[in-house]
C-alpha cells in the first residue's frame, strides 16, 4: 500500500515539477523582450556580437527548444552555467546553499525548541496570565512584518549599541569581511536573521502545540490514564505530548520548502548570502539558467518536505492508512 | 483504506443541538446566530471597527490631508527634509521633504485597496474552481487540483518576483500578482467543502426534480460554502497586506513616487543614524493594520464555524 501510494505520488510530483518550471521560463521568456542576459557588461557590443551572443545563450530558439534542451541536460545532471558569468550554475547554488540551510535550519530548530515548551505552557495553564502573555506574543509575531522586524533589530543591537559604545552584533553578511570565518564570529552573524525568522514559527507552532495539547488532554485515554493513578508528570509528557506533537510534524514539515525560500526577504534585509537573495538579484538580470536552477531545486524541496511530512505522520501514528 | 476521524460522533450530536435550541429559544438562521455570535466578541468587533476606521481614512484621504496635515503626498520641499515629528509635520518628513502622515494615509489606499482587491479575485477564481472540481469529480477534478498543487508548490515569493519583474506592477496588476498564488488555497477549501456537501440528500432531492447543473452549483452548493469563504476572506487580508508590504519593501510592488507602507521602508536603512522615525511609522501601521485583521478574523471565524474553535 505504501509503495502505491509512493509511486502515485512521485508520478504526481513529475508534473508538478514540469509545470513549475515551465511556468517560470513562460514567465521569464515573455518578461525580457528582446534583452540578453550579460548585454549590460559590455557597451562596445555590435548588433552581430549579440546575435551570437543569443546564439550562444540558446536564446534565439523558441523557449519550448530552451526548455527541452535544458530538461534534458538536467536529467543528466547538468543545470548549465549562469548567463551572467558563465560559471556551472550548480556551483552558484552548493555556493549559497549551505548559508541559507544554516539560516532557516538554526530558524527552525529555535521556533520547535521554544515553541513546544510555550505550547505547553500554554495549555496546562489556560486562562492563566502565563497564557494571556504568550497569546499576545503570538497574535502580535503573526502581524509584525518580517522585514521591519529586521530592520528594528539592526537599528538597536547594530546602530544604537554601537553608537552607546556597547558590544554591538554586526547588520549584513554571513562572515566578517576581513578573518572572519570562525564559530563565533558566524554566530554573531546568524543570531539576528536567524531570531527575526523563527519568530513566525515560533507563533505560529506554540499556538498549533497549545491547541493540539488542549484538545489531547481532553480525550478519554487520558482520563484512564489519571483514573489508574498515574503521576500528572507521566500523564502530561508521555501520554499527553506525544499524541500532541504529531500534527505538528506535518506542519514543521510543510516549512521544509521554506528552508530556501522562505527566508528570501530575512536574507535581502540581512544582506545575507543565501539562495533566495541569489535568485532575487539573478532574476532582475534575467539570468535564465539560474533562476530555473534554483527554482527547480526549491519545488523539489517543496515536494519532498511535503512528502516526508505526510509520511513521518503515518509512521508516528499507525492510525492514519494512506488512502 | 479508511481515515480515522470519520466517526459518526457528529451525526449523533446534530439533533440533539437542534433540539435544544428550538426548545430553548425561537429558532434563527444561521447568518443570524453567527452575527449575535460576531457581535458579543468585544475585542473582535473592536478590530472590525479600526479597519473600518482605517479603510475611511483612506478613502477620504484628501480631505485628511487637506485640514489635517495641510500637505500633499507628493510635493517635494527639499529645504525641509528629515524634518523630525512635531509641528509642522505631525509624523516629521522623509529625504525628500515630503510628510509622512501625509504619505502613511494616502499609502494605506493602496496597501488596504490591494489587499482587498486580492481577497477578491482569489476567492472569486478560488471559489469557481473549487466549485467545478468538487462537483464535477473525476478527470475534471484531477486536472484542477494538479493545477492548484502545481501553483501552490512554486515557491510563492519566487513567483511574484517573476511576475512583478514582467509586469511592472501598479495597484491592480500587484494584486493580480498575489492572487495569483492565493486563489490555490481557496481552491482547496471549497473543493473540500463541495465534496462533503455533495453527498447530501437535499442535493440529490434537488437534482431529482430535475435542477441543472448551474443551478445546482449557484443556488445549492454556493451558500453552503459561503461561510468558509467568509472565514478565509477574514483571515487572509492581513496576511496579503504583509506581502504587498514585503513586495512594496524588496522594490517589486508599488513603484515610488506613489507612497505604499512598504515601499516608504525601502530606504529607511539609510537614514537610521539620523532619522528613525521614518523606520518606526510606516513599520508600526502596517503592524497595527495586519494585527487588527488578524482579530478580526479570528472572531469570524469563531462565529462563522464554531467547530473551529
Amino acid at each position: 500500500m505504501l509503495v502505491k501510494y509512493l509511486v502515485r505520488r512521485l508520478f504526481a510530483s513529475v508534473v508538478v515539477v514540469l509545470g513549475v518550471t515551465a511556468i517560470t521560463l513562460v514567465l521569464m521568456d515573455r518578461t525580457r523582450g528582446t534583452y540578453v542576459p550579460g548585454i549590460d557588461l559590455n557597451p562596445n557590443l555590435r548588433p552581430d556580437d549579440i546575435e551570437r551572443l543569443r546564439a550562444n545563450l540558446g536564446l534565439d530558439r523558441p523557449f519550448y527548444v530552451w526548455y527541452i534542451t535544458w530538461l534534458w541536460n538536467v536529467l543528466h545532471g547538468d543545470f548549465g552555467r549562469s548567463m551572467i558569468d558563465g560559471s556551472p550554475v550548480m556551483s552558484h547554488i552548493l555556493d549559497r546553499l549551505p548559508n541559507t540551510l544554516e539560516l532557516t535550519a538554526t530558524a527552525i530548530l529555535m521556533g520547535v525548541l521554544l515553541s513546544i515548551p510555550l505550547g505547553v505552557i500554554g495549555a496546562l495553564r489556560r486562562g492563566s496570565k502565563v497564557d494571556h502573555g504568550l497569546t499576545v506574543v503570538s497574535v502580535a509575531g503573526f502581524a509584525v512584518p518580517q522585514f521591519w522586524l529586521g530592520l528594528l533589530l539592526i537599528l538597536f543591537f547594530s546602530v544604537t549599541f554601537e553608537q552607546h559604545g556597547w558590544p554591538w552584533l554586526p547588520s549584513s553578511g554571513a562572515t566578517s569581511p576581513l578573518g572572519g570565518g570562525d564559530i563565533l564570529d558566524r554566530l554573531q552573524h546568524l543570531i539576528m536573521p536567524a531570531t527575526v525568522l523563527s519568530f513566525f514559527y515560533l507563533s505560529l507552532w506554540s499556538r498549533f502545540t497549545r491547541s493540539s495539547m488542549l484538545e489531547v488532554l481532553s480525550q478519554d485515554y487520558i482520563r484512564t490514564a489519571r483514573a489508574k493513578g498515574m503521576g500528572e508528570r507521566r500523564v502530561v509528557y508521555l501520554h499527553g505530548l506525544r499524541n500532541a506533537l504529531i500534527p505538528l510534524i506535518t506542519l514543521v514539515g510543510l516549512e521544509l520548502p521554506g528552508l530556501v525560500s522562505g527566508g528570501l526577504v530575512v536574507e535581502v534585509v540581512f544582506g545575507w548570502p543565501g539562495i533566495g537573495r541569489l535568485l532575487f538579484e539573478r532574476a532582475l538580470q534575467y539570468d535564465y539558467s539560474t533562476v530555473m536552477g534554483v527554482t527547480f531545486f526549491a519545488t523539489l524541496l517543496v515536494i519532498a518536505g511535503n512528502l516526508l511530512a505526510d509520511v513521518l505522520y503515518a509512521v508516528l501514528d499507525p492510525r492514519i492508512r494512506y488512502a | 483504506m479508511s481515515m480515522l476521524g470519520q466517526t459518526p460522533a457528529t451525526e449523533i450530536e446534530a439533533p440533539i443541538s437542534t433540539f435544544e435550541g428550538a426548545a430553548t429559544r425561537p429558532a434563527q438562521s444561521y447568518w443570524n446566530e453567527s452575527w449575535e455570535r460576531l457581535r458579543a466578541n468585544r475585542i473582535g468587533m473592536g478590530a472590525g471597527i479600526l479597519i473600518v476606521i482605517l479603510g475611511a481614512i483612506a478613502i477620504a484621504a484628501p480631505l485628511f490631508t487637506q485640514f489635517l496635515t495641510h500637505y500633499e503626498p507628493y510635493r517635494l520641499d527639499l529645504l525641509s527634509t528629515f524634518q523630525p515629528p512635531g509641528q509642522p509635520h505631525l509624523l516629521g518628513t522623509d529625504e525628500l521633504g515630503r510628510d509622512t502622515l501625509t504619505r502613511l494615509i494616502y499609502g494605506g489606499r493602496v496597501s488596504l485597496g490591494v489587499a482587498f482587491l486580492t481577497v477578491g479575485l482569489s476567492l472569486t477564481l478560488g471559489t469557481t474552481v473549487g466549485l467545478v472540481a468538487g462537483y464535477y469529480g473525476r478527470w475534471v477534478d484531477d486536472i484542477l487540483m494538479r493545477i492548484v498543487d502545481t501553483v501552490l508548490s512554486i515557491p510563492a515569493i519566487f513567483l511574484f518576483i517573476l511576475m512583478s519583474i514582467l509586469f511592472r506592477p501598479n495597484p491592480i496588476t500587484l494584486a493580480m500578482i498575489i492572487a495569483s498564488v492565493g486563489w490555490g488555497g481557496v481552491a482547496r477549501l471549497v473543493r473540500g467543502e463541495v465534496l462533503s456537501v455533495k453527498q447530501r440528500d437535499f442535493i440529490m432531492a434537488t437534482r431529482s426534480i430535475g435542477a441543472r447543473d448551474l443551478r445546482l452549483i449557484a443556488i445549492h452548493l454556493l451558500p453552503n460554502v459561503l461561510p468558509v469563504l467568509i472565514v478565509a476572506a477574514s483571515l487572509g487580508v492581513g496576511q496579503i497586506i504583509l506581502i504587498e508590504a514585503a513586495l512594496d519593501f524588496l522594490g517589486l510592488g508599488i513603484q515610488p513616487p506613489t507612497a505604499s507602507w512598504g515601499n516608504m521602508l525601502t530606504n529607511a536603512q539609510s537614514y537610521f543614524f539620523h532619522s528613525v522615525w521614518l523606520v518606526y511609522f510606516p513599520g508600526v501601521t502596517i503592524f497595527i493594520t495586519v494585527l487588527a485583521s488578524n482579530v478580526f478574523g479570528n472572531a469570524v471565524r469563531d462565529a462563522f464555524d464554531p467547530r473551529l474553535k
